[in-house]
Parts: structure tokens; C-alpha cells; sequence
């Protein structure tokens, strides 16, 4: 039957999202067409018109409905920094905690050796380019604090060791209102490797 | 094993994690009593967790689980030392060894031996400057354990003991036999090079030259075709130059 195929291929659809397993599709898929039809038209809606119209960034490889994203083409940035993060969510918490002002490159990833990903698979031609041709003078890598995430800031900062720019990496240590009691080892240790002096006696 | 065990202060490390919903991981972890593990560690990956800080690879943990069937329910983590600091080169030595685990490895199978082989290899990576002769001993000892071990004391046809000046040719199922230069198949190496590598001594660039290959062809035999991702990566990454091939110096993977 013509509308057994019509759920069929919806709950097929369904699964696709992250986490979503066959029991959760069906759900999905009974909850949108019994109560919520207007909502299955919004969504359906939205997914059109964003898998249609969202690119990449040329500059910064963030996702963006024009050649150039919205921090890349604002005048106010300040172009002598630029941030190095491995998604568009980091970039975005780093937005939303509102410190930082300067440009941003979108890796799209992380080095990972064991699940077969390298610099290739990773926007690194296009933070070259940003190095090139624009006036960058600090590249700071804001990649994960993992090992892959550590792997990929090794590499970039070997990558990037005889250009004219200053290369940082983000502080580690102890958390804003982190206790010490409930630190676990290995920050700790970083912690005090890294540890700040506040005055010299 | 169908029975639920729950298991304690098991030493073991972490090979590889991937994401696992929301908050929790899927983990592949070496311990040293049950082999190569799957762990679900649930909750990790929430902010208050003190354990996601030391799920990293070459940390040394002791693990606890529980439950049935293949995939176990991560208990509880700790590290007891320092982790192992691996960088560069070094690091991706590190992941090199652990894919190799992953990919060889059953899950559940225990390899108290390799192990001890395992946390020498990555003591090696730490502190010894031959990269190349502390993954060759570990792929020796992998090969070993796995019951595919290398010849390296006896020529396999004669039963005579290796001569360090003479050339042999290692085929697979045989092992070295003296190359008479009219078989093609195998890899051809002085018998010095067996040597080095049966009684682990320092290689000269001859040996790490000669026994890269001979590793690689026997790892290969038992990969199925599949290339190893850390190989190709290093290869990549750390490439040849030609004037160190000239030196005899080559690289520790590739």
C-alpha cells in the first residue's frame, strides 16, 4: 500500500539522525502525523531549504548561506587573530562566552590516525591560504585538549613554524570554580606545569 | 562468558573511543588479564566528570566493569601514574601500535605476555631514541603471541644456525632459508638482521632497514588486505626525504 511506504521510507529517513535508532524513528514518525503535521511541514521545510542554501565559508570553512559567513564579512573582528577550532559548535560556545573578537578557521575535524582522518581530510590548504593572503599576525589553536585534538595542534604548529605569525595554544588548568578535591589527575599535573607566576619577589 | 562478572582493578589502557549518544563513550580498551575489551563508559562526557579527564590513550588506568555479552558496562576509572607523554613523531608511533592491537586482537581473548610487551613498547617510545627497534620487538612479540612468530635463530631447511654475513630469504611459512638467488618470492636479509632482532641488540641502519620490511610483509599477511590508517598517516606526515634515505635513515613505520 501506497501509505505503508510513505511511513516506511519516513521512519528509514528518521534513522538517519545521530542517535536515533529504529524504536526512536517510529516515534518520531507516529508523534509528527498523529499531533504535529504542522511541525512535520516546518521541519521538512527547513531541512529543504537548509540542505539547499548552506555552503562553506571561503575564509573561515564555517557553515554559511553566503560566499562569506556573517564574522567573516563584519568589519569589527579583529583580523591580527585568528582562531583555529575543530567544529562550528566550538566556534559558537566561544562566540556565545563572548571574550574573544578575532577571525576563526573551521578545521572540520581533528587528526585521528586509528578512524583513517589526516590533515587532508581537514581544512588545512584553506588556513594557509588565511596565513597568505591576509594580515594574520597570532594563530591561536583552540583544538580540543584530547589526544587527537593535541595531535592535530602538534601537526598544525610544525605546519606553521616558518611563517611570520605567532602561534598559541589555550591555557589548561583548573576550571572556573573548579575544587581541587575533585580535579582529575591529569589536569591537576597540567595545571602545575603550566602553573602562573603572580609576582616575583 | 554469558554469565554476569563484575571485575575490579583491572590494569589496562585505552586503544581508541568513539562517541556514544549524548553523554557516554564506546571504548576499546587492553586490559591486562581479559585482552582487548569493549567498554560503555556512561556519563563521561558530562562537565562534572572527573573520569573523562584521564580517558585518553597511553594514560595507565585501572578499570573496573561489569555485565554480559560482548560490549561491558564501564564502572569506575583511575589513573594511578603519570601518562605517558608521547609528541610527534613519537605519537603517532603510539597510535601505529595501538591499531595494530585493535586489528589483530580478538575481543576477550586475554594476552597477559603482550601486555608486559605493550607497556615496554610504550616505555620505549618515551625514552629511546631508536624508534624503529622498539616497534619491531613489539611487532616481533605481537607475532609471537599471536602464534605467527618469526624464525629468526635456525635456517628453517638445514637446521643450521643463522651466519651474520650470509644473505637469507625469509618466506612466510617457511622462514629464512640461504638465498641462492633463484627464488623470487619473501624478503631477502643478512642473517645479522635476524639476529639483531632475536637478540633485540641495537640495530645499525642495515638492520632497521631489512627488518622493517620483513615485519611489514609478515603483519601484512594477516591484515587481509586492509591498510593499517597510522601507517598511511605517518607515511604522510613524516615523509622520506631523500638525503635521509641516502644516511640509511628511514622512517619508523612507513
Amino acid at each position: 500500500m501506497p501509505d505503508e511506504h510513505a511511513i516506511g521510507r519516513l521512519k528509514e529517513a528518521l534513522r538517519r539522525l545521530p542517535g536515533v535508532g529504529p524504536r526512536t524513528a517510529q516515534r518520531i514518525a507516529f508523534h509528527m502525523l498523529e499531533r504535529d503535521r504542522e511541525g512535520a511541514r516546518l521541519l521538512a521545510e527547513a531541512l529543504m531549504v537548509a540542505a539547499e542554501r548552506v555552503t562553506h565559508c571561503g575564509r573561515c570553512n564555517n557553515f554559511s548561506e553566503a560566499e562569506l559567513c556573517r564574522i567573516c564579512s563584519s568589519g569589527k573582528r579583529n583580523g591580527d587573530l585568528l582562531c583555529v577550532v575543530e567544529t562550528p559548535a566550538d566556534l559558537d560556545t566561544i562566540e556565545q562566552a563572548g571574550a574573544y573578537s578575532g577571525l576563526y578557521l573551521v578545521l572540520m575535524g581533528h587528526i585521528s590516525p586509528l578512524d583513517g582522518i589526516g590533515p587532508d581530510q581537514l581544512a588545512v590548504e584553506l588556513l594557509l591560504l588565511n596565513i597568505n593572503e591576509y594580515p594574520v599576525k597570532e594563530v591561536i589553536l583552540a583544538t580540543n585538549l584530547t589526544v587527537e585534538g593535541e595531535a592535530t595542534a602538534d601537526y598544525l604548529s610544525g605546519l606553521l613554524e616558518s611563517r611570520d605569525v605567532v602561534i598559541s595554544r589555550l591555557a589548561r588548568g583548573v576550571p572556573v570554580g573548579g575544587e581541587l578535591e575533585y580535579m582529575d589527575s591529569n589536569t591537576l599535573n597540567q595545571a602545575f606545569l603550566e602553573r602562573r607566576t603572580l609576582h616575583r619577589g | 562468558m554469558t554469565e554476569r562478572r563484575r571485575i575490579f582493578n583491572e590494569p589496562g589502557y585505552l586503544l581508541h573511543q568513539r562517541a556514544y549518544s549524548e553523554t557516554s563513550l564506546l571504548l576499546d580498551v587492553f586490559s591486562r588479564n581479559y585482552g582487548r575489551m569493549t567498554l560503555v563508559a556512561k556519563g563521561v562526557k558530562r562537565k562534572k566528570s572527573r573520569t573523562r579527564g584521564i580517558l585518553v590513550p597511553f594514560q595507565p588506568l585501572i578499570v573496573a566493569w561489569s555485565g554480559r555479552g560482548e560490549v561491558k558496562t564501564m564502572t569506575s576509572a583511575e589513573s594511578l601514574v603519570l601518562r605517558k607523554k608521547l609528541q610527534g613523531e613519537r605519537l603517532f608511533c603510539g597510535y601505529y601500535i595501538n591499531e595494530l592491537i585493535l586489528r589483530m586482537l580478538h575481543r576477550n581473548d586475554p594476552h597477559e605476555t603482550l601486555f608486559g610487551a605493550y607497556e615496554s613498547a610504550l616505555e620505549g617510545l618515551v625514552r629511546e631514541s631508536d624508534l624503529e627497534r622498539t616497534l619491531r620487538i613489539f611487532e616481533k612479540r605481537l607475532l609471537q603471541e599471536l602464534g605467527y612468530g618469526l624464525h629468526l635463530s635456525t635456517d628453517t631447511l638445514t637446521g643450521a644456525a643463522i651466519e651474520p654475513s650470509a644473505r637469507y630469504r625469509y618466506v612466510a611459512e617457511t622462514g629464512p632459508v640461504l638465498d641462492n638467488g633463484e627464488e623470487h618470492a619473501g624478503v631477502v636479509l643478512h642473517g645479522e638482521s635476524l639476529q639483531a632482532l632475536h637478540d633485540e641488540e641495537d640495530f645499525s641502519a642495515l638492520h632497521r632497514r631489512e627488518l622493517k620490511r620483513l615485519t611489514r610483509a609478515a603483519l601484512d599477511r594477516h591484515l587481509e588486505g586492509r591498510p593499517l590508517h597510522s601507517r598511511e598517516l605517518f607515511s604522510r606526515l613524516f615523509p622520506q626525504e631523500n638525503e635521509q634515505a641516502a644516511l640509511g635513515k628511514s622512517q619508523a613505520i612507513g
